[in-house]
């Protein structure tokens, strides 16, 4: 390529290789993000594994005061062995009580202390922007932090970013359990979140915030910084606030939504690489831990080996297609002779593009949509990379959905892949009813219809239409990518439109709360079936779903049900753009 | 047509074109869509205005080919359906022939008989019936015995012999002797009856599997359906009118619409295709479970070895003339007409004995007895008996080292000796050996590589069940069984869970036989273990569980493998009918990666690969699909390459092959 012509010479061979072969040297920093969260989170594996097969950990000694205090509160409700409808009942009721507290909360937030923001009366946004962070999804249709109060912020959307993870960990808990045991329950709701709550998700934030702090991200309440920049007469304020503490929990608890409007674009959120691939590293933890942690807790090595192949596979193919389509950029202006870096628009030079794009596939994969490039401004290529993860959605998932997702796939494959090997359909031993196919069937189309139908419908709709500005193939792209985002609950933003109006606050909001509790409730549903039935001793003549084959169909199954479902949409947004992108410079220069 | 009668041929377009009503296609929701779409496609090109379709020749050429293809679609899967419907109707219909009342004698209490008929006869009746009668119906017979011909059941041309304690099945012809029997059924619940209701059930009734792949189906039906929808609200944003008839066509060949129409035929033929092996399955779901087993347990007698032994060597005693004993051997033996006697007369004649008919006719045999344990010839000067050694010694109070030692050495090997003794001395040994049946290592060899464990129980000792399961591969033996150890072996398997097949048929298999998940009692057998059992052998050949197995197994993998070749195929479709579909967008022109120039023949050439295919695909549901036994993963490998793979490679040559030959044959538009 041209890159060779003006870069700095160094007498180390490896410098100069890496140096004028950005091509290798982006596809190992790909690797290495991959390589660094894989680490930590098969390290954090094994105390997921003994959370899901409720055992002692080592914060359990100091986290059990705090769980029986709790469980003592809360009384017998906390002690019973609950069936699929208690659960499933108490799941909601919890979300829903801190739904409603955040709503007033954030209605009045102007009457209590550290308020230094606008006043929020739109009551849409309000609504939509609670939905988004109870369901984990941090779709920011505000800017912040100027609609917000440090108040709200802190206590009130912080809150839910507890709340959310916790809850869906404690179903997948539930799920878990309903796998393994034969005894027709599945657990204590409330037990379950206080234990994902204390024993995982409050000490990993904890330690990531004095991460943080140290790696210079702020941390203060103090009212904003006022700047007079150098050569202009006016003056900025810059917000600081508890960034840290907030940084930490997106980034566990995948929840993504920024305290900057840019989120991890900005300075102060993200400084520099290493705070980036330590957040990346901190969005992945959870849910690739807990995708790893199932190889333990199913006693099958393999098991655990083939989803975190699969789901790795899909995450370096799109991790792959988006540096590579933000690398070559727009070919034609490659094509100049210039020494053209790729397509830098939008991203922040500090981290550089193999690094913003791999954070951005990470966000996608994970159900936690944080940035740090502007979206809109990638190729068509580097959005395919971006968003096919999204429309899969999120292979790895967020915390608890992780293993909640991948399992709508695996128990599809499994009644597949048994019907072809002649076998009654069965997974992990366990025979797969009409009941469980049923429901896992309803997960699976729960997605796309969320996504598709919004998108059939908007388009209709002229006088929404009005606030795009790009070229229709882009406009495509951006709807779709936004009710991809909140069916997936990721909460990731391509923008380039008006999204803080009634309708798209609104529809978004239901799209959120259905792609979040639909697939919850269904997968609850198949874990109280699997949950009486015996499991078979492992059949030499099943499906060992450990097998390379197994994992292959599992891969064919995602993509084709995921291609099948939004192919014709990617063709006319992303693909058409990339087209026309091509054909406009290639063939008229 | 399928070499059958035009009766039949007329059934079955009867139920063809009965299919056509919405209701009946209620079941099966793809098939449902398809109608709809068929009827809409009708009024599209009866009133093109209304849908802003474009009105020119060529065009509506395209909508009326649309409309045949559908049409066709809709009858290839009705077809379908009634094909193997109408096979399970001629077997519910030769069954109902049989059914037919006949006059019963009915015993009373007091020893009366009264002439009733036979549909008036309830469980506990006792009946009388005489040679040349027929059986009126189900029962067990108390008292006399007699043969009963049971060939409009089994097929069998042989009459069988029925003894006090056996069942016997309405309908069948006692040709022999006469018996008093006791009903076991009330009218409407006899065998017969069961097996039309069976039959019957299981063209209606889905399985537990069949109705989860058609929840899937319905899913990805709905998924299609607003894919569809979204994709003409994008079109009509981006300023393209959509043409409504290929968006539809785009519909239909989305949608699984090749293991739709197949789905109610491969589950109809499997019923079908178990009868044709004369194993009456009480319902479809059982056939399944056969598929499923990890366990079975076999008889040695009647399903491993033939039940009869072979001589295989000839022992004689030190200083005997090996001729003169083959010569005893054949003596004793002549008369001999068991299988045994039979195979040691032919081995004597191949060493070298003969004798000639007129001399044999002095002798006078005396067959095999449960009592002497032995036969034999006599002469007033000569003597032969061979038989067990024990009943031997003692009859004769007899010892012979050489030949306790030659017989001890036969048993280790697993043989039978046979020792014979002429004139009160000891002339030698005939050693006898199971013999299996025949291919039956074959299919024990497949059954295993299949991953499925086999148990063989038998009544033979050790060293007998150990040699016969080592020549046999057999993975597992329980010796000196009593019917109790199989059901001891079905429970330990349950309780493992694992799924069990067995086979049996005495009273005392019953407990075992309702116990296992696939449980086939032989015909033959008492009543209560065909209650038990799932299903019934009509021919009485154990071994055929094995086909059960096979069966069973092919049903479930023709269902994954259409269903995955029709989701394959969708792939190949997104890329012909969409560039088709935005050929406006010449920039879009790089997904036409077959490079079908003219968009409306490729969108027909699509949707003529969509109808055609159910059709040729229907042999292949019906037959089921071929495979050999291996382990799971080399299934799922295989299947997966060939369905999978083949399947979403292969509609892309098919339709590229479709377009050539459209643009061949002329088609213009």
């Amino acid at each position: 390529m041209t890159s060779s012509t003006t870069l700095n010479q160094s007498s180390s061979f490896w410098v100069n290789l890496f140096l004028q072969n950005r091509e290798l040297s982006g596809f190992i920093i790909v690797l290495i993000y991959i390589l660094v969260a894989s680490i930590l989170a098969y390290i954090l594996s094994n105390h997921i594994a003994k959370i899901y097969r409720g055992e002692e950990t080592i914060i359990s000694r100091y986290a059990r005061p705090f769980i029986t205090f709790f469980e003592r509160l809360i009384g017998p409700a906390a002690k019973k062995k609950m069936k699929f409808r208690e659960y499933a009942l108490s799941f909601i009721f919890f979300n829903l009580v801190a739904g409603l507290v955040s709503i007033l909360a954030i209605y009045y937030q102007n009457y209590v202390p550290f308020n230094h923001a606008l006043a929020t009366d739109n009551f849409s946004l309000i609504i939509n922007t609670v939905v988004s962070f109870l369901t984990n999804t941090n779709l920011q249709h505000y800017s912040n932090p100027l609609r917000f109060t440090y108040f709200s912020q802190t206590f009130v959307l912080m809150g839910l970013m507890y709340i959310g993870p916790a809850t869906a960990f404690a179903v997948s808990m539930a799920f878990v359990r309903g796998i393994l045991t034969e005894e027709g329950h599945l657990g204590n709701f409330f037990h379950d979140v206080l234990v994902s709550f204390f024993e995982l998700i409050v000490p990993l934030s904890l330690l990531l915030t004095v991460i943080f702090i140290i790696a210079g991200i702020p941390e203060t309440t103090m009212y904003y910084m006022t700047i007079h920049p150098l050569f202009s007469g006016s003056t900025v304020n810059l917000p600081l606030g508890p960034v840290s503490s907030w940084e930490s929990i997106k980034n566990i608890g995948t929840n993504g939504g920024g305290f900057y409007g840019a989120n991890a674009g900005f300075p102060l959120e993200n400084p520099n690489w290493l705070t980036n691939i330590l957040e990346f590293s901190a969005f992945t933890l959870i849910p690739l831990a807990s995708i790893m942690s199932l190889g333990k807790v199913f006693s099958s090595k393999s098991f655990g080996r083939m989803l975190y192949a699969v789901i790795m596979g899909i995450f370096i193919f799109s991790a792959m297609i988006a540096f590579f389509g933000e690398y070559i950029g727009i070919p034609s202006m490659s094509g100049l002779g210039f020494a053209y870096t790729g397509n830098m628009v939008g991203k922040e030079t500090a981290i550089g593009l193999a690094s913003s794009t791999t954070f951005g596939v990470g966000a996608t994969m994970t159900s936690t949509g944080a940035a740090d490039a502007i979206l809109a401004s990638y190729t068509p290529t580097g959005m395919l990379g971006i968003i096919v993860p999204l429309l899969m959605n999120d292979p790895l998932g967020g915390v608890g959905t992780s293993v909640l997702n991948i399992f709508t796939f695996v128990i599809f494959t499994a009644f597949i892949a048994s019907l072809m090997v002649g076998r009654l359909p069965e997974m992990m031993r366990i025979k797969l009813g009409s009941k469980e196919i049923k429901y896992s069937t309803l997960s699976l189309v729960t997605h796309p219809l969320l996504v598709l139908i919004p998108l059939g419908a908007t388009f209709t709709l002229s006088f929404i239409m009005t606030s795009f500005s790009n070229p229709a193939p882009f406009r495509i792209t951006a709807l779709l990518y936004e009710f991809g985002t909140s069916a997936a609950n990721n909460g990731s933003e391509i923008g380039t439109f008006l999204t803080n109006q009634a309708y798209f606050n609104y529809l978004d909001a239901f799209i959120m709360l259905f792609g979040r509790y639909f697939i919850m409730i269904f997968q609850l549903v198949i874990a109280q079936s699997l949950a009486s039935k015996s499991p078979r001793t492992e059949g030499e003549n099943a499906v060992r779903l450990g097998s390379p084959a197994f994992g292959l169909t599992l891969f064919a199954v995602m993509i084709v049900v995921g291609v099948l479902s939004f192919f014709p949409v990617l063709a006319l947004g992303p693909l058409l753009s990339l087209a026309r992108d091509f054909s406009l410079f290639i063939w008229r220069i | 047509m399928f070499g059958v009668s035009s009766q039949q041929v007329i059934s079955v377009i009867k139920t063809t074109l009965m299919q056509f009503n919405p209701v009946s296609e209620l079941r099966n929701p793809v098939m449902l869509l398809t109608e709809v779409a068929f009827i809409l496609s009708i009024f599209m090109a009866i009133f093109p205005g209304s849908f802003s379709l474009p009105t020119s020749g060529s065009y509506e050429e395209f909508y009326l080919s649309v409309i045949v293809m559908l049409f066709l679609t809709l009858l290839f899967a009705n077809l379908s359906y009634a094909i193997s419907e109408g096979k399970s109707r001629s077997i519910v219909d030769s069954l109902k022939k049989m059914r037919k009342e006949t006059v019963a004698r009915k015993i009373s209490e007091d020893g009366t008989i009264t002439t009733v008929s036979s549909s008036a006869l309830r469980k506990g009746d006792l009946v009388d019936v005489q040679a040349g009668e027929e059986i009126p119906s189900d029962g067990e017979v108390l008292e006399g015995s007699g043969f009963v011909m049971e060939s409009n059941i089994t097929g069998e041309s042989r009459p069988s012999l029925k003894i006090i304690g056996d069942g016997v099945t309405g309908s069948t012809l006692l040709t022999t002797d006469h018996l008093k029997i006791r009903v076991t059924s009330d009218p409407g619940e006899t065998f017969i009856d069961k097996m039309i209701d069976l039959v019957n059930a299981a063209t209606r009734e889905k399985t537990p599997n069949e109705v989860a792949l058609t929840i899937f189906l319905a899913g990805l039906t709905l998924i299609f359906l607003i894919v569809t929808a979204s994709l003409f609200s994008i079109s009509v944003f981006l300023g393209t009118s959509p043409n409504l008839m290929v968006l539809m066509v785009l519909l239909i060949c989305l949608i699984p619409t090749t293991i739709g129409a197949l789905l109610s035929a491969i589950g109809i033929a499997s019923i079908n295709r178990i009868s044709k092996y004369n194993i009456m399955a009480k319902s479809g779901k059982a056939v399944e479970n056969a598929g499923d087993i990890d366990t079975v347990i076999l008889d040695k007698t009647g399903t491993i070895t033939i039940g009869e032994r072979e001589a295989k060597k000839l022992y004689p005693a030190p200083g005997k003339d090996p001729k003169e004993f083959a010569l005893d051997c054949l003596k004793c033996s002549h008369y001999d007409l068991t299988r045994e006697g039979i195979s040691i007369a032919k081995l004597a004649r191949k060493s070298g004995a003969s004798i000639p008919e007129e001399e044999m006719a002095s002798y006078e045999f005396t067959p095999f007895s449960a009592e002497t344990k032995s036969s034999g010839v006599t002469r007033k000067d000569e003597t032969i008996v061979k038989g067990a050694l024990k009943a031997l010694e003692e009859k004769y109070g007899l010892r012979d080292q050489y030949v306790e030692g030659v017989c001890k050495e036969i048993s280790s090997r697993g043989g039978t000796a046979l020792p014979v003794i002429k004139n009160g001395k000891f002339v030698g040994v005939i050693e006898l050996i199971d013999i299996l049946k025949p291919g039956i290592k074959e299919r024990i060899n497949s059954i295993r590589e299949m991953d499925i464990k086999t148990v063989m129980c038998t009544g033979d000792d050790e060293i007998t069940a150990q040699q016969i399961s080592q020549e046999s591969g057999i993975d597992e033996f329980v010796a000196n069984s009593t019917p109790m150890d199989k059901y001891h072996v079905v429970l330990r398997e349950k309780e493992n869970s694992k799924m069990v097949a067995m086979v049996g048929d005495g009273t005392n298999d019953a407990p075992a036989l309702a116990k296992a998940d696939v449980g086939l009692a032989m015909n033959s057998g008492t009543p209560a273990a065909k209650e038990a059992a799932n299903m019934v052998d009509l021919d009485n050949d154990p071994t055929k569980l094995l086909d059960v197995i096979f069966l069973g197994k092919q049903v479930l993998i023709t269902r994954g493998a259409l269903t995955t070749f029709s989701f394959a195929n969708d792939i190949s479709k997104y890329f012909v009918i969409l560039p088709a579909m935005f050929s406006s967008f010449t920039v879009l022109n790089f997904l036409n990666i077959l490079n079908l120039t003219n968009p409306i023949l490729a969108v027909t050439a699509a949707l003529i690969y969509n109808t055609v295919i159910i059709i040729a695909l229907l042999p292949l549901a019906i037959r089921g699909v071929s495979f050999r036994p291996s382990s799971a993963n080399e299934l799922l490998k295989r299947n997966l390459l060939l369905y999978g793979i083949g399947g979403a490679i292969f509609p892309f040559m098919a339709i590229k092959l479709i377009y050539v030959l459209l643009l061949i044959g002329g088609a213009s538009w």
